[in-house]
């Protein structure tokens, strides 16, 4: 029971990060329509910039610099670029974004080099909060937690809300009629884009010191937030936030509990002597095999329900 | 009539290449031996690429300056980009081939090596008169000197095996290690650091419990190393084993670190700068070891090979890691005066059983199966030493200190290798 709830804590701690960094993805899709592949690109860019600043100013203006600059960032790739691919529809929107992300990698290699980057935890977090398990907690990680429950917050209540929530929300559904009450319809999705942008730069200057600053950070979280928007249902927030707690607890679950999957073979009549490529199957463990449960959740959830946990409208 | 003026068009083209090239090299041309490194030298592990350049560079720029082999002939290092990816790698074979290379160096990623050596294998037998030589310098893969051994390979690193007997060695001097928890890569490299480990420690530390043994999905996929961390804690281990390298090892470390994670680290490539740069303020939390074959903090290095490493640092403001690139140039050279030849069959057959002065004593390319014998050494990364690592001109604060030295004989493994010679 203890490592059960043990589990559960660890993973929320990694599922919020997870849904830090799909926020804004869901943002920008639920808003837009544009399903931006480069998502996890801007998530490095947050990390690499959260690095430079604090490397001349400290952490804490990194947290405000960085975020602001990867928004800055977006809009300027959503006016002059996005913008223009728009009305060739989203197969083009969709390419354009998965360039992108190429384009930032090389860009993030030429700047600060192949090898990763030191970009470290603020010395004034990095201290014991709690132990539990005999692993120490440093307050880091509760600030983390933190960050990414005040996001959900207030993305949440700003969208449902506020009026800036509802011409966001309109301007989806019904853009003449928002253009035709004054709105500039463009400039709204100028400003969603960019504070998509800038969301997953905040995960990255949260997570970077964490998981590591290096150019194949991008690479490795992209697939795993898209797993997050499709398990969650496209274009919820809600259901993100669901589906990256199930995604952290069942990947912590999977490691602390280990099972074998020795049994459901030797029902199917295989026995562990098998040779080839049956033996390693007959050998795994869901330890050695989480970071592939999301995927395995995607794929089931595709099958029996393509709209997602929460979602409306099917992939 | 247009396709007959962009043939003309072409050859003046390659002509015009052909006349810069010669230009470039002058009249020294026909007296250059060419070495082709087949590496990756763009996309995402192009850092370790250009890295492998600059150290053969270096070294072949060394035996120039002292006169060159064969009686004046100079070293070319020819670099031939294969992106890391496997028909590139092929494609570059070819292209070696069509130069009339003689000499392929390569190292990073075992998979490019086992292509090349079917490569040489096959081109060698098809093509007698204009053999080619693979020179290994980081390949570990062990098959390459048992099962899989050819003539026309030759490794001038240790093997997985190798290493792991260090590691194992020096965890055996160590009284206050217990209990050990080994975590792995799930790929054929991981797979064969987890089995030897498992072989060598049942020899030599019978006194030591083995309380964890977990492959993991490898290349960054595991992002959150919480969990293992939770379980090497309620393991109760001292020691944490392991192969780990690149984000696999970074995030380990970092989350062990973050947790205070109590245990220290037996490594193959906790030094390397890639792994070095990634710790961050975290490496000083932690106790990392790495086995290699050289670090400069070592007191009886050879005058000439601390003299050789500072000129690489000066040159570059690189620390000089990797010490068995050297040895590879220096090697060849002596096999191509020992031969009066730079054909591939005679400095082959001269390369077996030579021996060469390493940084800590006598080293010998095994000739039963390619396979260089070498001591090597455990080192902890540390913060007090007069030459911390340096990258690019970046200090990272950390330096090389030596824990032991592993003698040959413990380094020294049986090979089943049943050499084909031309």
């Amino acid at each position: 029971m203890e490592v059960f709830v043990f589990s559960l804590f660890n993973g929320i701690l990694y599922g919020m990060l997870l849904f830090l960094l799909a926020s804004g993805l869901t943002l920008i899709f639920s808003m837009m329509g544009v399903l931006n592949f480069a998502h996890a690109s801007f998530f490095m860019l947050g990390a690499y910039f959260a690095y430079q600043v604090s490397d001349h100013m400290g952490f804490w203006p990194g947290l405000i610099i960085a975020p602001i600059l990867v928004g800055a960032v977006g809009a300027l790739v959503e006016r002059y670029a996005l913008r223009p691919v728009h009305r060739f529809g989203h197969v083009a929107e969709l390419l354009f974004t998965f360039g992108l992300a190429f384009v930032i990698e090389e860009i993030v290699q030429m700047v600060w080099g192949k090898v990763p980057v030191s970009y470290d935890v603020p010395a004034s977090l990095n201290v014991t909060a709690f132990a539990w398990q005999g692993l120490d907690y440093s307050a880091y990680r509760i600030f983390m937690l933190l960050i990414s429950v005040a996001i959900f917050v207030a993305l949440f209540f700003g969208l449902t809300r506020t009026r800036i929530g509802l011409i966001i929300r309109a301007a989806l559904t019904h853009p003449h009629m928002v253009a035709s009450l004054g709105h500039d319809v463009p400039k709204v999705f100028m400003w969603t884009f960019g504070v998509g942008c800038a969301l997953a730069g905040v995960a990255g200057v949260i997570g970077g010191n964490v998981l590591g600053t290096e150019p194949g950070m991008a690479i490795q979280l992209g697939p795993i937030v898209f797993v997050v928007i499709v398990v969650g249902g496209l274009g919820s927030l809600g259901g993100a936030l669901i589906a990256s707690l199930l995604i952290g607890i069942l990947n912590n679950l999977a490691i602390s509990y280990d099972f074998s999957l020795y049994p459901i073979f030797r029902a199917l009549g295989v026995e562990r002597d098998v040779d080839g490529i049956l033996a390693d199957l007959v050998n795994l463990t869901t330890g050695g095999i989480a970071p592939l449960v999301p995927y395995l959740l995607l794929v089931l959830m595709l099958i029996f329900r393509p709209r997602g946990l929460l979602g409306t409208r099917d992939v | 009539m247009r396709l007959k003026g962009l043939f003309a068009c072409l050859t003046g083209l390659v002509m015009g290449g052909l006349l810069t090239v010669t230009a470039s090299t002058g009249a020294s041309a026909a007296e250059t031996i060419k070495i082709g490194l087949i590496e990756p030298l763009s996309g995402p592990v192009a850092a370790v690429g250009t890295d492998a350049l600059q150290n053969f560079e270096f070294s072949a720029a060394k035996i120039n300056a002292a006169g060159g082999v064969l009686g004046g002939q100079m070293l070319e290092i020819v670099p031939l980009d294969n992106a890391m990816s496997a028909e590139k790698t092929t494609q570059q074979l070819k292209r070696a081939v069509d130069m009339g290379l003689k000499y392929v160096v390569q190292g990073i990623g075992s998979n490019h090596a086992l292509n090349i050596i079917k490569f040489v294998n096959k081109h060698n037998k098809r093509n007698p008169g204009s053999e080619m030589l693979f020179l290994n310098h980081s390949a570990v893969t062990t098959a390459f000197t048992n099962e899989l051994c050819s003539f026309w390979h030759f490794r001038f690193d240790a093997n997985v095996d190798q290493k792991v007997a260090g590691l194992v060695t020096q965890m055996s001097r160590d009284s206050s290690i217990k209990k050990v928890y080994m975590l792995n890569q799930n790929y054929a490299y991981g797979k064969s650091f987890q089995a030897a480990a498992r072989r060598i420690m049942a020899e030599r530390t019978p006194g030591i419990e083995l309380v964890g043994d977990e492959l993991i999905v490898p290349f960054g996929k595991v992002q959150d190393f919480t969990p293992f961390i939770a379980k090497i804690k309620a393991s109760g281990a001292d020691t944490i084993l392991t192969g780990n390298w690149g984000p696999d090892l970074v995030r380990l470390v970092k989350f062990a670190a973050g947790a205070n994670l109590p245990a220290q680290f037996y490594t193959i490539y906790g030094g390397l700068t890639s792994s070095v740069g990634g710790y961050g303020a975290d490496a000083a939390k932690v106790t990392m070891k790495q086995i290699n074959e050289f670090h400069e903090n070592h007191a009886d290095i050879p005058a000439d090979v601390s003299q050789f490493a500072m000129d690489y640092l000066g040159k570059y403001q690189d620390t000089w890691y990797s010490d068995r690139h050297r040895w590879v140039i220096d090697m060849l050279s002596a096999a191509m005066n020992k031969a009066g030849s730079s054909d591939a069959i005679p400095v082959g057959r001269a390369l077996e059983g030579m021996t060469y002065q390493g940084p800590l004593g006598e080293v010998e390319m095994r000739a039963s199966d390619h396979q260089i014998q070498t001591q090597l050494m455990v080192s902890s990364l540390t913060k007090d030493y007069s030459h911390p690592i340096s990258y690019k001109g970046k200090d990272f604060g950390l330096a090389f200190a030596t824990d032991g030295v592993i003698s040959r004989a413990d380094t020294t493994l049986p090979t089943t290798c049943d050499m084909k010679r031309p």
